[in-house]
């Protein structure tokens, strides 16, 4: 992927997205007793677009935002996101994407990680109250549920920084309007430098060779 | 070329590795009136109206599932009233939004009514907007702060009994961390004048809290009921006020070498649904809880 200042703005307004969606509509929503964890998903689809770098970053700046907006333990979610969008940008650096099952697959595997990793720093941190194994199921269900967020998630980000991406080919209608532009481009440059072109062709030279 | 993009590379992921750490480790130990807090506030107050204005354009999207989720059991209807129940469904989730609204908030004013202790505080009114993703954090964020009077470790209600308490505030939004957090423990009486213990959470299942400190020789039924004991020594006291139900005992079970036994509390509270709640503000002095 090539980071332009236009598309690291884009980037950030989907982390932002993402993140404002997460806060105050996906934690409402319960399927299957857990609630769907967009955020994994949306950095994981960033890392297998842009590379290893671009995961981590996006993957920090998104807990960073999450931990900021819920008053949470800061660096908590920074480090979890930061360490999947690491780890699926190098798959995506080691390893060809082929079909749409596989960037959903990685992105329930990768969400899985993500929810297991937050309550193994919790775990670490203490936790003063005794803990139900429901956690297991809540993570397994996050996963499933990441990996079906990753099917329309993947998709729409990809189109999003399409034409940062290396394979990037512009449709032929875009190709279209693009030599349109061009032309027309072409004929109002002609138009305005024919008259004196012309002219410096017509100016009588005096004397010398010609 | 290729060695010095891996450099790159490794050199950006230990930074933010360490950056995260150090963030963590300095959050964790810092006071509450630190300058990393005070950044935390700040990036709350700035995103607040944002996401109260998002949560309110999502809400008929929310109610959408849950409308689905509640009628997945009714597939089998008549072939003829499924173009006419294409048509009212945007009503019906409209309908029910507004039904829900009047019903939680009926639930509020009968609560305040049949708890004549909480006359003394002055209750607020507030609407959820944000909320934790993680069962590790159960908090959520409320659409009035230090402005509408609410200070910290005001206790916070529905219609249905104890949510939480405020534990962070800014001008215009508070957070309230919910009496399944782990990090949240509220001293609890089973009625009628039953023994008293602590009521804590089962991280992960919000469905269950836990009763503990009452001695094995102690008699518990189940459907008792515990609501919040509200003690005081005189120094030290409970942030809760007494009186508000926490939830229903579900069972208790007697262990044959220790010394308490473990009573499971069902919360009356629905925690995973808030969408009103009241923050009890103001009130008798509560010696020793910062405010």
């Amino acid at each position: 992927m090539i980071v332009t200042p236009r598309i690291a703005l884009r980037i950030a307004l989907v982390v932002i997205l993402a993140v404002l969606l997460q806060v105050s509509f996906f934690s409402f929503v319960s399927i299957l007793g857990a609630t769907p964890y967009l955020v994994p998903v949306v950095v994981v689809a960033l890392g297998l677009l842009g590379g290893g770098v671009v995961g981590a970053v996006c993957g920090f700046a998104a807990g960073l935002l999450i931990d900021s907006l819920l008053l949470q333990t800061l660096g908590v979610s920074s480090l979890v996101l930061l360490s999947i969008g690491y780890l699926a940008g190098r798959y995506r650096e080691g390893f060809e994407i082929r079909g749409a099952a596989v960037p959903a697959l990685l992105a329930g595997a990768f969400t899985m990680l993500a929810a297991a990793g937050f309550a193994a720093i919790e775990l670490m941190l203490g936790v003063d109250a005794p803990v139900s194994l429901l956690v297991v199921r809540e993570i397994l269900v996050q996963g499933l549920l990441g990996g079906l967020l990753g099917f329309a998630v993947y998709p729409l980000v990809r189109r999003v920084l399409a034409p940062a991406l290396i394979d990037y080919k512009p449709s032929p209608s875009r190709l279209l309007s693009a030599g349109r532009l061009r032309r027309r481009g072409r004929r109002t440059r002609a138009v305005e430098h024919a008259a004196p072109r012309r002219r410096a062709r017509r100016t009588p030279v005096h004397g010398g060779l010609s | 070329m290729y060695r010095k993009q891996v450099r790159r590379r490794r050199a950006v992921l230990v930074a933010l590795i360490v950056l995260s750490l150090i963030l963590l480790s300095s959050h964790f130990s810092e006071a509450d009136s630190g300058p990393l807090h005070t950044l935390q506030r700040g990036v709350a107050t700035v995103f607040a109206p944002v996401g109260e204005v998002a949560e309110r354009a999502l809400k008929p999207g929310r109610d959408l599932i849950n409308w689905f989720d509640e009628t997945f059991a009714a597939r089998g209807e008549n072939e003829d009233l499924k173009a006419e129940v294409e048509k009212l469904r945007a009503e019906v989730v409209a309908a029910e939004g507004a039904e829900n609204d009047n019903e939680q908030f009926r639930k509020l004013l009968n609560l305040s009514d049949e708890n004549p202790g909480l006359g003394e505080y002055d209750l607020v009114t507030a609407r959820v907007t944000q909320r934790s993703p993680s069962v590790w954090f159960s908090d959520v964020t409320i659409d009035h702060g230090s402005s509408s009077g609410i200070e910290r470790n005001d206790a916070v209600v529905n219609g249905d009994g104890l949510v939480g308490r405020v534990t962070d505030l800014t001008p215009g939004t508070a957070q309230v961390q919910l009496i399944t957090d782990h990090d949240n423990a509220v001293s609890g009486q089973v009625l009628p004048s039953g023994p008293t213990g602590i009521v804590e959470p089962e991280v992960g299942n919000p469905e269950d809290l836990l009763l503990d400190f009452i001695d094995n020789d102690e008699t518990i039924q189940e459907n008792q009921t515990v609501a919040t004991a509200g003690w005081s020594n005189g120094t030290v006291s409970s942030a809760y006020p007494p009186g508000i139900p926490i939830g229903r005992v579900s069972q208790a079970e007697a262990g044959e070498q220790q010394q308490f036994q473990l009573v499971h509390v069902t919360p009356f509270a629905d925690l995973r649904q808030l969408e009103y709640v009241q923050v009890l503000t103001g009130g008798p002095d509560r010696p020793g809880v910062p405010g």
